[in-house]
């Protein structure tokens, strides 16, 4: 029940978006429509994010565990320092190096544009899903 | 101080040894059981190999625990969570930390520190604890400090010194097997076990000699019957109602292809023993990965309670408390072996309270089954165990399995952190209760496909958890729980889920520690009787202990918040499910504790 008014309220949130017309963001990174539909591409981000658990550290909605908001890393880190931070970890700091998992170094730049549509707040929910094709 | 290195070992001692075999495997045993008779030790984890947390000390009682006050304090220097408790032998405290595994021996005469031992460690396995780097403590036998270190090696020290006596790899940290759990001393043997289900490895027991760190036996939990040491012909289980053999590739034709080799089955828990019987119990892991598609089966034998020889290793009986787990629920909770009244039958128990959100009883002697009952009235995926077949019959609803991949499963009770995980319960002699601390948590759980990379991680579901709906609002209770029938005989609500290990004393309490830092005191025969609280400096995720020096009675705490309720919960909830009326949850963990690893020693006023 409290699922639905919730359910709702986001819906009513979404209409007075689009109302503004702020409903479809973009940047060259990413695509995203409704706040979760994104292109094929971020949606490739999304998956690895998923596949490599990074949740298990920086929380479901990356808002930070024990490991830092990467909602606010990527207001500042830029993709050169995402990248090597990805690639070779922060091994005292508790971040490890997925230099080895294919999935994510073949996927780097997916990751990165799924995480600054979040940081930016233009991606406005985790879970995404792919956009209908055009 | 020391820094770890190769043990001083002259090959003229290894045969000295060798001619002293026999008088010093049947002293092991011998001095732990001495150590632990004298009730003014704490002389293992839980202070007797029974797992029952019990102590006969009995100053401080429910007349007099209301005054009870601070009598010393000591910084670990450590944050992060801190689990576990020191041990007490004689006149001396050693005193773990969760990495880098720091272990202090402390004089309690002056409480300075004697030695201390910094283990250097490759800081790679730092994010392979992830999220938390949490060690459950040490053992003693024989002069010797045992320490478990996180990169797998198992190191004895002299207890006089803190020198290494000799040091032993245990698994591979590269491929995600470090280490957690404290090893225990059973016999001539130090037993330890492995973690990281959650990156593919293949979970085992293993038993060193306890006089030169040599393996002496490693029965894997999954895979060929001799790998696992397992007799298809003498390995008993329950089945249609009575035991019987489990008979040739018991695990192997329950996996499919060679998912098994990267198949979990971890084994991070409270090991226990029974010297009439010779045998040792423990629990095994969640099956790798968390997505239940990609291993049909029973994935026997993760989520297993084992009775193994110690001397051999040998599997005398299983018992898999949850087939083809779907929801996490790590089968590696303690066993606690009490001579108690089942069903009016006096009875040879091991009692356990597993993740699954069941109380089982089991007959230790021979696995038969005899109770197993929900010690949390939320618990929603199963709606009982049958009795004759020992299934848990699955609610389909909360199958994440039959509701399939990239579907989210809501509303599934308990959560992965289960009805109860690692904080170890007690039991009473003087009641016949059992304590138990819990979690009364509730998950939503989405499985995806997983490919699995050596040495990275294998998890392979996103979860999201939250304080059981249409309940008290918190997410823990305190309960008392009779073993015999299955039945919960009382409950006491908590805020946040109780993670710290319960103690019962000769002197009619029962203390645990919570969340938020508090260490409470209660009236064993009536647990809503809270005697006594204190807010330590940190949230406690550690376990109640105590012992007796210069004709004093101390109880003690860790605190030092972490682990997976501590920091894996603090932050944790999603927005979602802040709209179902638990605003706050463990987020509000925040407005009563931080980080910082402390122990606080109470006792009586002079």
């Amino acid at each position: 029940m409290m699922d639905d008014v919730h359910m709702f309220r986001k819906s009513l949130l979404g209409l007075l978006m689009f109302a503004a017309g702020a409903c479809f963001a973009q940047s060259e990174l990413y695509k995203v429509v409704d706040g979760y539909k994104v292109d094929a591409e971020t949606m490739k981000g999304f998956r690895t994010w998923r596949a490599a658990a990074c949740d298990r550290c920086h929380g479901a909605n990356q808002e930070g565990l024990v490991g830092p908001s990467l909602v606010n890393s990527l207001k500042t880190l830029t993709k050169e320092e995402f990248v090597k931070t990805v690639r070779d970890g922060r091994l005292e700091k508790g971040m490890q190096s997925f230099g080895t998992s294919p999935q994510v170094m073949e996927n780097m730049d997916q990751l990165y544009a799924y995480l600054k549509g979040r940081s930016d707040g233009a991606i406005t929910r985790a879970k995404v899903e792919a956009m209908p094709a055009p | 101080m020391r820094i770890s290195g190769q043990p001083k070992r002259p090959s003229w001692s290894r045969l000295g040894l060798a001619l002293l075999a026999l008088p010093t495997l049947a002293m092991a045993n011998a001095d732990v059981e001495k150590n632990i008779a004298n009730s003014k030790n704490w002389a293992t984890q839980a202070g007797d190999m029974f797992n029952q947390r019990y102590s006969k000390l009995n100053q401080i009682t429910t007349g007099n625990v209301g005054k009870m006050q601070v009598a010393w304090t000591f910084s670990t220097g450590v944050l992060r969570g801190h689990e576990g408790s020191p041990l007490v032998i004689d006149n001396m405290m050693y005193l773990h930390s969760p990495f880098p595994n720091k272990v202090f021996a402390i004089d309690l005469d002056t409480q300075k520190i004697v030695w201390k031992f910094e283990p250097k460690q490759d800081p790679a396995v730092i994010p392979q604890m992830c999220c938390d780097t949490v060690n459950r403590g040490l053992a003693y036998a024989e002069g010797k400090v045992i320490l478990q270190q996180a990169d797998s090696n198992l190191v004895a020290l002299d207890a006089k010194t803190g020198k290494v006596v000799w040091s032993v790899k245990n698994g591979d940290p590269k491929l995600g097997a470090v280490n957690t759990n404290a090893p225990h001393v059973f016999k001539d043997k130090v037993i330890t076990g492995i973690s990281g289900g959650e990156w593919g490895v293949r979970g085992f027991i293993a038993a060193y000699n306890l006089s030169d760190g040599k393996l002496a036996w490693k029965g894997y939990s999954v895979g060929p019957d001799a790998e696992m040491l397992i007799d298809p012909d003498k390995t008993m289980t329950w089945t249609d109602g009575k035991m019987a053999p489990v008979g040739r590739d018991s695990s192997l034709k329950t996996w499919k292809g060679d998912q098994w080799k990267i198949g979990g089955g971890t084994t991070w828990g409270w090991y226990s023993y029974d010297k009439a019987l010779n045998l040792m119990y423990y629990g095994s892991g969640n099956p790798s990965t968390w997505n239940p598609a990609q291993r049909p089966g029973d994935n026997k034998w993760s989520m297993t309670i084992f009775a193994r020889d110690v001397d051999t290793g040998m599997a005398k009986w299983v018992y898999q408390m949850t087939p083809y787990d779907e929801w996490d629920f790590d089968g590696i909770n303690e066993m606690i072996l009490a001579d108690i009244d089942v069903k009016g039958k006096a009875t040879k128990a091991l009692v356990h309270f597993d993740r699954n959100g069941f109380g089982y009883t089991l007959d230790r002697t021979n696995g038969a089954l005899l109770v197993a009952e929900k010690f949390d009235p939320k618990v929603n995926w199963a709606t009982h165990v049958d009795m004759k077949t020992g299934r848990p019959q699955v609610v389909s609803k909360y199958s994440t399995a039959q509701n399939g991949a990239d579907v989210n499963t809501k509303g599934v009770c308990p959560a992965a952190l289960g009805s109860k995980d690692q904080q170890p319960a007690s039991f009473d002699p003087n009641t016949k209760l059992f304590y138990v601390p819990t979690n009364h948590v509730c998950m939503d759980y989405e499985p995806f496909k997983v490919e699995y990379t050596a040495g990275q991680p294998y998890v392979g579901a996103t979860l999201s958890m939250y304080p059981a709906p249409g309940s008290h609002g918190g997410m823990g209770n305190y309960i008392a729980w009779n073993a015999g029938t299955g039945k919960i005989v009382q409950s006491k609500a908590e805020k946040f889920s109780v993670w710290s290990g319960s103690l019962n004393t000769a002197g009619g309490l029962s203390c645990y520690g919570t969340l938020e830092g508090y260490l409470k005191c209660v009236d064993a025969k009536d647990i809503n009787k809270e005697l006594f609280k204190f807010k330590t400096p940190s949230g406690i995720i550690g376990n109640v202990f105590t012992y007796e020096h210069k004709g004093k009675q101390y109880i003690g705490v860790f605190s030092g918040i972490g682990g997976w309720a501590g920091i894996g919960m603090a932050a944790g909830l999603e927005k979602d499910t802040d709209g179902l009326g638990a605003v706050g949850g463990y987020r509000e963990l925040n407005q009563y504790t931080e980080l910082g690893g402390s122990l606080t020693v109470f006792a009586l006023p002079n």
